[in-house]
């Protein structure tokens, strides 16, 4: 891609780092292994997620043009960097793949029950694919608009929710019934990587910011507003639905804006929560395609555009063929989080940071 | 059929004929080659030319003197004004001379430019010594006056010929405001759009366009308002155009426009003065063409489309409501039909329960699923809005008759189509008029198709979807390097004030949002490519001269 012409404002990484965040995250039982502190340890694992984003936009600063794949490449030579750089457009078109699946299954059981779910995750990834085709800028342009969209719904769906009466802060007492113990259990099982430590694909995307200052600060502040946003929904359902009813859901969201009933003439406006999850799952599922486009264009000194097609077809094959149920697809994805990712995410950053402090004191000096 | 087939004047002067260009090229016999000094042969060349057209004529006069000079004036009666070759043309050549010019009182030593500084009593006047030049001007309606014995001529502007009088608009209809329209005559628009802004800025450009019907086309703009990278850019597009007629501006539209894949209109029309002033104010170009009252506008963003001039005379409160009135009903003709396609097949629960009660109640005895039943309607709509525009005036009543009442009652009581159903496409029809300019309500319906079919196979998943395309479509749209939602995207609170909602003139600012605000091309992008870099902009730099859209468009004249 040529990086003159791309640029992302500060307003449109906003809404698109909002957008990825809240993503999948916003819909499901995120953190729920910590009964009903489970808001707690999505704050926490925030707090994680942006000290972890502070390495990234590290090593932002150090290469502002380069992509993460670039600046491997760079630090750990041709060959080995190369080898790493392949490692991480398999991640990335592995987390899209993962992310289609979660998202057409999550639908169909929200509302396409008799809708295959290839038909609905080929839908999907065409619809990507288009926009991906017109661009990353594009996307991040149209994230802008969607981004409004959430955060109105968000807004329109909580003043409902409160007007109409079924929110009830007791279900949240009393806090940390079991000690510390199981929310921090449930940061290191989940939370510290899901979504906050998938924010490595923005690494791919921040050569693109038109503003070199200000974008990291920006997608901090996103990140750390969008964990306060999912921390305040996920206190949201357990308060309405009770913690039990909540941990067994799969999409807590759903029942809890089913609750939303004023005078028998706004109700069940539960289709609102399937927009959301429709737009967030594209937004997470499109910033992870354009980091595994931009990281493949970059290696292989490919054209952009004409990797779009074939890249959209392994991720929609890498989603189906992932596993034969969505529990297993759940158990899978519960053991990458805190086994494989953690590799990717903080592992082989943390090698790089070391390596460009490294670098920056062997580097010859500076005239004068 | 090239590039010197066309020239560019800078001239306040108003309309004029093509003096300053270098040559005419029209690839036959005489081509660029000077005139005969013979009179007659000269004559018999205009005439074998023109097919002996009777409408060519020719007066030979005879300039008196020691040595006298034969002479002819030569027009046509029907594109001149004879009252003015009467009296201004044959009645100073019968005055002239040409012992006069012998003595060397008129100060030249040629006759033609004699008779032109001396002799001629008509405002605008220019000497010519190409063929191709003189057989244009004569086409355009001027008078040739040819000399024996010199090879220049003389042409003298007597264009005439009629044209309809400045009327009211008839498409875009405002409550209040100015009443008077655009008419076919170029020479009358500019002289409307100059009226209205007294200033020394306001440039006016003349071109010729159409190999065959050498279409005058008007290029304004206000100088310093104007951004330079966009008026080059559009004097770049309309010289690449290849074409043999240009008939309406549609061509030029189609022509100069960034892409050619969208529902949407990426140039503005108008046929309102009124309108044309305010963008020119703004820092837009606008394009006159001859032969056609609706003018372009470039660059255009998608809320101009939504900006009607009344707007303006209005107070703001009403216009701001209006405004937002013209997106809802955008979103109405997109989406109507769309919501209630997937609300009733897909997700039923979103419905009140005793509507839904009473929905399923007359959805019994239809035997359609209400995909099929809002594709029959819209269907049903569409061939009664063709239907409605192309009709004699004299059946209109039967039209609109049998319309509503096959389409209101009949289908109702003949158990084909539920009420509901009936509403919602009669609530599209309805908000497809609320959109000011007609090529974005074209648009709307087209789109609406899409959204029928995306809602009846996969309901509001597909609704979605189709949004988050179709903003990311509009999102790569430019026109002229501006970004097609604009002050929305990327966000730009300065100009908001007025493009998308109105705010009142007094607010800060606002005042001069309205009028000064320049368009301007963001610094760093190319203009040429549409966007980034996968669009082939309309015309591609080298290879349009084998494949470029117009070939297809040349064997289709």
């Amino acid at each position: 891609m040529n990086k003159g012409s791309v640029k992302i404002g500060l307003f449109e990484i906003f809404t698109l780092t909002l957008l990825f965040e809240l993503g999948t995250a916003l819909v499901v039982n995120l953190g729920m292994e910590s009964g009903k502190d489970a808001w707690l340890s999505i704050l926490i694992g925030d707090c994680i997620g942006l000290f972890v984003f502070v390495g990234y936009a590290f090593l932002y600063r150090r290469y502002p043009k380069l992509s993460l794949t670039g600046y491997t490449r760079k630090l750990l030579g041709k060959y080995i960097g190369a080898v790493v750089a392949v490692l991480y457009v398999i991640l990335f078109m592995n987390l899209a793949g993962r992310d289609l699946r979660d998202g057409s299954t999550m639908l169909v059981m929200a509302t396409m029950h008799r809708t295959p779910l290839f038909i609905i995750s080929v839908l999907m990834i065409l619809s990507c694919a288009y926009v991906l085709h017109k661009g990353v800028e594009v996307l991040a342009r149209t994230s802008l608009i969607f981004g409004v969209i959430v955060l109105s719904i968000g807004i329109f769906c909580t003043i409902l929710l409160v007007l109409s009466g079924s929110i009830d802060i007791n279900h949240l007492l009393p806090m940390l019934e079991n000690g510390i113990q199981p929310v921090l259990s449930s940061v290191v099982h989940q939370n510290f990587m899901f979504p906050f430590g998938e924010m490595i694909s923005f690494t791919m995307l921040m050569p693109y910011l038109s503003n070199r200052k200000k974008g990291p600060w920006v997608i901090g502040a996103t990140m750390f507003l969008s964990g306060l946003l999912l921390s305040f929904t996920m206190a949201l359902n357990i308060s309405v639905l009770g913690a039990d009813i909540a941990k067994r859901s799969p999409l807590p969201l759903m029942p809890t804006i089913s609750k939303i009933s004023i005078s028998d003439f706004i109700q069940r406006v539960d289709i609102l929560v399937v927009m959301v999850l429709i737009i967030g799952v594209f937004f997470k599922m499109a910033v992870f395609f354009a980091a595994a486009l931009v990281g493949l264009s970059e290696l292989f000194n490919l054209p952009y555009r004409k990797m779009v097609y074939p890249v959209s077809l392994i991720i929609l094959f890498t989603s189906m063929l992932d596993a034969r149920s969505f529990t297993e697809h759940l158990q899978e994805g519960g053991k990458l989080l805190y086994t494989v990712y953690p590799v990717f995410m903080l592992l082989f950053p943390a090698i790089l940071i070391l390596l460009s402090f490294i670098r920056g004191h062997r580097s010859p000096p500076r005239s004068g | 059929m090239n590039r010197n087939g066309r020239f560019w004047r800078s001239s306040d002067g108003g309309r004029k004929s093509p003096a300053g260009s270098s040559n005419a090229g029209n690839e036959n016999g005489s081509g660029t080659s000077g005139l005969s000094a013979v009179l007659d042969e000269t004559l018999d060349n205009i005439r074998n030319e023109l097919g002996n057209s009777p409408d060519l004529k020719i007066r030979h006069v005879l300039l008196p003197g020691m040595v006298p000079v034969k002479a002819a004036a030569v027009h046509f009666s029907e594109l001149a004004n004879s009252d003015s070759v009467n009296q201004f043309v044959i009645g100073s050549l019968l005055e002239v001379s040409v012992d006069n010019f012998r003595d060397g009182k008129g100060g030249s030593t040629n006759l033609p430019d004699y008779i032109l500084n001396r002799a001629l009593e008509i405002g605008q006047a220019s000497r010519m010594e190409v063929w191709n030049d003189a057989l244009l001007a004569l086409l355009s309606g001027e008078t040739l006056i040819l000399l024996d014995g010199y090879s220049a001529v003389i042409s003298c502007e007597t264009t005439g010929g009629e044209w309809r009088a400045v009327g009211e608009p008839s498409s875009q209809l405002v409550v209040r405001g100015p009443k008077d329209s655009f008419v076919e005559s170029v020479a009358t628009n500019v002289s409307l759009i100059r009226r209205r802004i007294k200033s020394s800025k306001l440039r006016l450009e003349y071109m010729k366009i159409g190999s065959v019907t050498q279409t005058y086309v008007a290029l304004m703009y206000i100088q310093d308002t104007v951004d330079d990278k966009l008026l080059a850019e559009v004097k770049l597009r309309l010289n690449r155009i290849k074409i043999d007629a240009v008939l309406e501006s549609g061509y030029i539209e189609e022509l100069i426009q960034d892409k050619t894949f969208t529902p949407f209109p990426t140039i503005y029309n108008t046929e309102r003065p009124d309108s044309a002033v305010a963008n020119l104010l703004e820092g837009r170009v606008v394009l006159i063409v001859d032969g056609t009252p609706f003018i372009l506008v470039l660059p255009a963003v998608f809320t101009q489309f939504f900006q009607s001039s009344d707007d303006y005379a209005q107070r703001f409160d009403i216009s701001l409501l209006m405004r937002i009135i013209r997106y809802i009903s955008f979103i109405v003709l997109m989406l109507g039909p769309a919501v209630y396609i997937a609300l009733t097949t897909y997700h039923y629960e979103m419905i009140p329960t005793t509507l839904l009660i009473s929905l399923l109640a007359q959805r019994e005895n239809v035997p359609f699923p209400a995909f099929v039943e809002a594709l029959l309607m819209e269907g049903a709509i569409e061939i009664l809005r063709e239907a409605g525009v192309r009709m004699p005036r004299a059946v209109g009543q039967t039209v609109s008759v049998v319309g509503a009442l096959i389409l209101g009652q009949a289908v109702v009581e003949a158990g084909i189509i539920t009420p509901v159903m009936v509403i919602v496409v009669a609530l599209t029809g309805i908000a497809s008029f609320a959109i000011p300019a007609y090529n974005m309500s074209i648009a709307g319906r087209l789109i609406r198709f899409v959204f029928l079919f995306l809602a009846g196979m996969f309901g509001f998943f597909g609704i979605t979807l189709g949004m988050i395309v179709l903003v990311a479509h509009m999102n790569s749209l430019r026109s002229f390097g501006i970004p097609y939602l604009s002050p929305i995207v990327p966000p730009s609170l300065k100009s908001r004030k007025d493009t998308i909602l109105r705010l009142p003139l007094w607010a800060k600012g606002a005042s001069k949002s309205r009028h000064t605000t320049r368009v301007s091309v963001p610094s760093g992008k190319k203009i040429t490519s549409g966007h980034e870099e996968n669009l082939s902009p309309k015309i591609p730099e080298e290879h349009a001269e084998t494949t470029g859209p117009m070939e297809g468009r040349d064997q289709h004249e």
